[in-house]
């Protein structure tokens, strides 16, 4: 399975001077540069965040090249912005890790491991990787993975929580089985009412309640919903899910169950701390409030809100005037699929449409791509705009609720022509 | 280097290619890269030494790294209770009524320093010595602040939360054997995969022996 990667039609290395690069907020001892230079004399120590207390050391965990560490126990690494220009599916050294519960699985014998189906179903499954590979049909899919905190670090007001740039996403190629497929074979009861995964992480203090998350029977009977054992082509990182990881493309990466060895058909609605009481949105069709106002009813977070963001240039940097500047980026939703990307170079004054790049499904990251020829001495105002297939467009204001979720204002990148 | 990183992978993959012509039987061998373990990297920094932070380590960092804390936009001390009554009561943490004021005022406190200044690795300019001071008085002292709670008073790793954890705080009673370097990096660095922090930002180097140096009296 090969990774593809958005041609790259123009080398737009010239366009854009490596001075405005180098304001990408890339530290390397009080100079600047723009990635992540592994192995080289100038590897950079941090990069800085756009927001309060938003430096973040890089540091190579297991499997990954040095990223952008949050927090170290439990490890929670975000992807560096530019890895998003550099190819559609992001590599998987270099995908982003959320962990809950600090004891993660870093070891395991696939001799010893098991996936069990159970609870609500005729047959109870115990199945091993193997089994799961050969007795069930393999299925392969391109979906985005993101955080339901990702760019949390934005909000204003600022909230508590893990403080997200917009690294905490991840385009990848997922192989495995259809979920369906295995229920199917186990039998779900009628009385079946939800389905509760649950991976091999373990909380330090047995009285933490365990990651498990629960999703409705019908939601995860579709067709696109698979028990991952591959992303991009290889065994997925044990920082990411190793061995098996739940897949259901359009949810926020929650749901995602990761290290997945248990799956219990449930005959009631779940009522587990990680539903009832955490990972909750304001309930109106919003997901938001005002800041300050009180949190009234609520629902489980679910479906990713659509955002599309510019890759190839960062916000403060310069560009050189008098050439077509190519702009580059990336747009997804929840699985309607992208219809289209608008570009603004004046803050939104005026919209011209961008031209949508390869379609990798209507789970993956769509490139897309515009042109405009700077004028020296002007300051623009670059923003991206995507609509979906059903008509569902970024925000013009952002939305704020108390836990930092579902931000997709239209992000601005300000740069000056030279 | 990313380029360079590539040019390795395709390397890589001539080179199982090129095996398995050689020889089919070595291309699964050559695809068995996958490591069978991992292991993960310690907090590169802990609570800065201020009132409270001895509180602050034994309850915080049991479940997680203090970078939780210096990530954290400024909020309000009324936040900073909300959250420590969070992990109290949500989260099960362990720790009694009468010190959540002096963990929300510490966290609070914290919250106002700019973590550049936070994020400077304390400097032990005591240097390392290959074996502990006999100074297991100090080190008692030391103990029953920061080590008690987990490993308990007489080492057993019965402390009121060392036996809920998972996997439980280690018995120091059955150390005899180890060497000291072992301790000594276990004590520094913590041990990853359980609730072991690192001390080496609360304790300087001298304290760490000195609370070696109590230890090895547990065994005896």
């Amino acid at each position: 399975m090969e990774n593809k990667q958005i041609p790259n039609h123009v080398n737009d290395s010239n366009a854009l001077t490596r001075r405005g690069f180098l304001k990408a907020g890339i530290m390397l001892g009080g100079s600047a540069i723009f990635g992540t230079r592994i192995g080289s004399a100038e590897t950079p120590s941090a990069i800085t965040l756009p927001f309060d207390r938003g430096r973040r050391p890089l540091i190579a965990f297991p499997q990954k090249r040095p990223l952008m560490v949050m927090t170290t126990r439990p490890p929670q690494l975000e992807t560096p912005f530019h890895v998003f220009n550099e190819s559609i599916f992001t590599p998987n050294d270099a995908f982003f890790v959320r962990w809950h519960l600090a004891n993660i699985p870093t070891h395991i014998d696939l001799n010893e491991f098991r996936l069990t189906i159970r609870g609500q179903v005729k047959t109870k499954l115990t199945l091993s990787l193997d089994t799961l590979k050969n007795d069930f049909e393999p299925v392969e899919m391109a979906a985005v993975c993101q955080c339901g905190g990702n760019s949390r670090g934005f909000f204003e007001p600022r909230v508590p929580g893990g403080q997200w740039g917009h690294g905490a996403m991840g385009n990848a190629k997922w192989t495995g089985v259809r979920l369906k497929d295995l229920l199917e074979k186990a039998g779900v009861k009628d009385d079946a009412v939800q389905v509760r995964f649950d991976g091999l992480d373990k909380a330090v203090a047995d009285v933490t309640p365990d990651f498990r998350k629960s999703l409705n029977v019908e939601e995860v009977l579709r067709q696109e919903v698979m028990v991952a054992y591959a992303m991009n082509g290889e065994p997925l990182p044990y920082l990411n899910g190793y061995p098996l990881r739940l897949v259901i493309p359009g949810w926020y990466a929650s749901y995602w169950i990761k290290a997945l060895n248990d799956i219990e058909v449930l005959n009631a609605i779940d009522q587990d701390f990680w539903m009832k009481q955490a990972y909750r949105l304001p309930a109106d069709p919003c997901g938001c409030i005002e800041p300050g106002q009180k949190l009234r009813a609520t629902v489980p977070i679910n479906k990713m809100t659509v955002r599309s963001f510019i890759t190839n240039v960062q916000d403060n940097a310069t560009v050189k005037s008098g050439h077509p500047v190519t702009l580059k980026g990336i747009a997804f939703d929840q699985g309607y699929g992208i219809d289209q990307v608008l570009f603004s170079i004046n803050g939104g004054k005026q919209w011209q449409q961008s031209t949508l790049g390869e379609d990798y499904g209507n789970f993956s990251f769509r490139p897309w791509e515009a042109r405009f020829t700077p004028i020296a001495g002007t300051t623009y105002h670059l923003q991206c705009l995507a609509i979906n297939r059903i008509g569902e467009s970024q925000r013009w204001n952002a939305r704020w609720n108390p836990s930092g979720y579902l931000r997709n204002v239209i992000e601005t990148v300000s740069v000056k022509a030279v | 280097m990313i380029r360079q990183a590539q040019g390795i992978k395709t390397f890589r993959v001539y080179a199982i290619v090129l095996l398995a012509l050689l020889h089919p039987l070595n291309l699964e061998r050559a695809l068995a890269e996958f490591p069978e373990t991992i292991i993960l990297p310690s907090p590169p920094l802990t609570f800065q030494t201020a009132p409270g932070s001895e509180i602050a380590s034994s309850y915080c960092l049991i479940c997680h790294s203090a970078e939780y804390v210096y990530i954290q936009p400024p909020h309000s001390r009324a936040t900073w209770e909300e959250i420590v009554k969070k992990m109290k009561h949500a989260f099960g943490c362990p720790i009694p009524d009468k010190h959540i004021p002096t963990v929300v005022d510490y966290l609070f406190n914290q919250n106002t320093i700019q973590p550049t200044t936070q994020l400077k690795k304390r400097r032990n300019n005591t240097p390392p010595i290959t074996r502990p001071n006999e100074n297991p008085i100090n080190g008692k002292v030391l103990y029953k602040t920061y080590c008690i709670n987990c490993h308990g008073s007489e080492g057993k790793g019965d402390g009121p939360i060392g036996q809920s954890l998972i996997p439980p705080a280690a018995d120091l009673t059955a150390t005899a054997d180890k060497p000291d370097r072992a301790l000594l990096k276990v004590i520094r660095h913590g041990r990853p995969g359980t609730a072991m922090p690192s001390w080496k930002g609360n304790l300087s180097d001298s304290e760490i022996h000195e609370v070696l140096s109590y230890v090895r009296t547990l065994s005896q």
